[in-house]
């Protein structure tokens, strides 16, 4: 496989530092405004929880034009004794990189694999760098598992707001569950913790041209790991807040990117779900406590406004992919009104499974038929805010879990259409 | 007498002689059209079964071919369809070929010029194939990507775009076929222009109530729309 190629000056830093005991990166991409606050809190992290381990700060850039290079070289933290630390005693080292390849998270966290094999580095941490509710304490959630419990990866568990995650929450999160009969309940959570024996393993993987380089990375790494048998736990963070996406995101290239990854997983890996029925809870560490979460605004009338565009134009598409019967079922919820709208839980996960055969069965080019989900995605998500509209986070949290169940519950449904 | 015999006799003679030398090219022509034909059916069987094997059918459902054909008021399976064009060209380069075994000038000559225009056909046919899937997949894109950003007509674009990319490929298969190239090159202008005219006049004199319309509409549920959502989808 076809490695990275070094910069001549993060070469020379590499045979410099040698070998690495952690390696942390961040993959960003203009966060010049953030970027500090996440490098000062790894900093205190590593200070705090690992003084006598050699660590590496890993930024993988994208090419940013706000200086964010020039911020996580000169970030650092003067004074160790106002958050009551003493100085380390391994110095930490900074590698400061714009990546190459396809422009991406995928890509960024592709170099920091990179570097972490060339440093023979024990445990890896990616977070990402809009963070605003990362403490020192993630890094310490993050690494330890792996450092002193041997385990591969460790996802995150993060107290949301119950709107906030909805492609989480309403498919991977349920999916990723059925299909390969592990609860970790933040697939795509964008911070995570991973051996050095896991990163040489995802290098091994040739998937840097497709979506995994880009939005497809969080689910790839965590299925990969899960389907390995590689040994995979979670940790509590707390709240995730971070800045505003980037606006010029568009929802169903995120959804495509997203699903088709997953999607393109369960090609992979079919031997592997297919004998898979239930589920079992993953080990999680951490305390858990309630946080407060910012307030969401929601506008469902626009969302319900975009699946009723949905059903008006999409008949054709829909009715291929669904078959008549549930395209009829979703074509009576489309007749409802903004208050009584709810897309039943059954319905909902025969969309998805219908969707993966489809995608199997290549019924039609992979970005229509997934930016084609979009208007049915979005009702769902609308139903979903509806029902939990005066419901407390954990009710909310309950109604997950009945999807989640649905969706296991149907996968003979999956099993037999899979030819 | 006998010269009167001989002028009534040499004709004869003359026929039966050329009949003579003209018979063996008659059947070799009958060998190669019984021959040629055989074949063709051959390759027609094989041909659909290879096409039923690769799932042709529900390849032509999903790209909307089946469709196209049955609008044609053609009722055979796709597969059915176009093994009977792949026999039908077999039957007529045989009846070609065959014609070609009298060697008869004039029939030689129509022969090679219906050898020389094959490869027009040929090119033609690939561009009505490669323009006709085109114009499936941009006309769904604009459709998908229309419908996801909330536009009202998102139906009304994909179709206008779709019979426009059509218009440009008929017109390109029919100057491939230097059909009246020139005739050709003059009614795609009218057509292309004229619907572009026309929609231009129809929005701007004759439709401008319907068009207000429109816009009003789309500037009003943008409005209804405007509060923004703050959720994060992943």
């Amino acid at each position: 496989m076809k490695t990275v190629t070094f910069r001549k000056e993060v070469q020379e830093q590499l045979d410099l530092i040698k070998t690495a005991d952690i390696v942390v990166g961040i993959p960003s991409f203009n966060n010049a405004r953030t970027i500090g606050h996440v490098v000062r809190a790894v900093q205190a992290g590593l200070a705090k929880y690992f003084p006598d381990r050699k660590s590496v700060l890993v930024n993988s850039d994208g090419g940013s034009t706000d200086k964010t290079l020039d911020v996580v070289k000169e970030t650092s933290i003067e004074d160790y004794s106002s958050i009551l630390l003493h100085h380390r005693v391994e110095p930490l080292f900074r590698i400061a990189t714009p990546y190459s390849g396809l422009p991406g998270k995928g890509s960024a966290f592709r170099t920091i694999f990179e570097v972490a094999e060339a440093l023979d580095a024990k445990a890896c941490v990616v977070v990402d760098s809009d963070l605003r509710s990362i403490t020192p304490e993630w890094i310490e959630l993050l690494v330890k598992p792996v450092l002193e419990d041997g385990f591969d990866y460790v996802a995150p568990l993060y107290h949301r707001h119950k709107y906030d995650g909805t492609i989480t929450n309403s498919i991977v999160y349920p999916l990723t569950r059925a299909l390969y009969g592990k609860r970790v309940r933040q697939p795509i959570g964008g911070d995570f913790g991973f051996s050095g024996k896991l990163a040489k393993f995802y290098l091994t993987k040739d998937v840097w041209q497709t979506d995994v380089a880009r939005f497809g990375i969080d689910i790839w790494m965590t299925t990969t790991a899960i389907a390995n048998q590689f040994r995979v736990t979670q940790s509590f963070l707390g709240a995730k807040i971070h800045d505003a996406k980037d606006p010029s995101a568009d929802l169903s290239s995120m959804l495509y990117q997203v699903v088709g990854a997953t999607f393109e997983l369960m090609e992979t890996y079919a031997d592997v779900w297919k004998p898979v029925r239930g589920s079992e809870p993953v080990p999680a560490f951490g305390f858990e406590y309630t946080v407060g979460l910012e307030q969401v605004n929601v506008n469902t009338g626009r969302m319900l406004n975009l699946f009723r565009e949905g059903l008006k134009n999409l008949r054709e598409i829909w009715t291929d992919v669904l078959g008549l019967g549930d395209f009829r079922e979703v074509e009576r919820i489309g007749l409802l009104g903004a208050k009584e709208f709810r897309f039943p839980l059954g319905l909902w996960t025969r969309v998805i499974y219908d969707y993966a055969i489809a995608f199997h069965e290549k019924k039609l080019p992979a970005e229509h038929l997934i930016k084609s989900l979009t208007p049915l995605y979005l009702g769902k998500t609308a139903s979903f805010i509806l029902e939990v509209e005066q419901m407390g986070q954990q009710e909310a949290e309950a109604e997950i879990e009945k999807l989640c169940l649905e969706f296991e519950k149907n996968k003979e449904y999956l099993i037999t259409c899979w030819k | 007498m006998t010269d009167f015999l001989n002028l009534i006799l040499e004709p004869l003679q003359e026929l039966f002689l050329r009949f003579k030398a003209f018979l063996p090219n008659l059947l070799a022509m009958l060998v190669i059209v019984i021959a040629g034909i055989l074949l063709a059916r051959l390759l027609r069987a094989v041909f659909v079964r290879f096409l039923k094997a690769i799932n042709f059918d529900s390849w032509s459902d999903r790209m909307g071919m089946t469709t196209l054909l049955r609008k044609g008021d053609l009722w055979a399976k796709p597969a059915l369809a176009l093994g009977a064009i792949v026999f039908w060209a077999l039957v007529i380069v045989v009846l070609m070929t065959g014609l070609s075994a009298l060697k008869i000038s004039a029939i030689d000559q129509l022969v090679a010029q219906f050898f020389m225009y094959l490869p027009r056909v040929f090119s033609a046919v690939l561009i009505l194939i490669v323009g006709y899937v085109l114009a499936g997949f941009i006309s769904r894109a604009m459709l998908i990507a229309a419908v996801n950003s909330g536009f009202h007509y998102a139906k009304l674009l994909a179709e206008a775009i779709r019979l426009l990319l059509t218009v440009l490929i008929l017109a390109m298969v029919l100057e491939q076929l230097q059909v009246a190239p020139g005739i050709v090159l003059a009614a795609f202008s009218i057509i292309f222009g004229g619907i572009v005219a026309a929609l231009a006049i129809s929005f701007g004199v004759g439709g401008i109530e319907a068009a207000k319309r429109m816009i009003e509409r789309e500037t009003v549920e943008k409005r209804a729309n405007g509060a923004k959502d703050d959720i994060e989808h992943i």
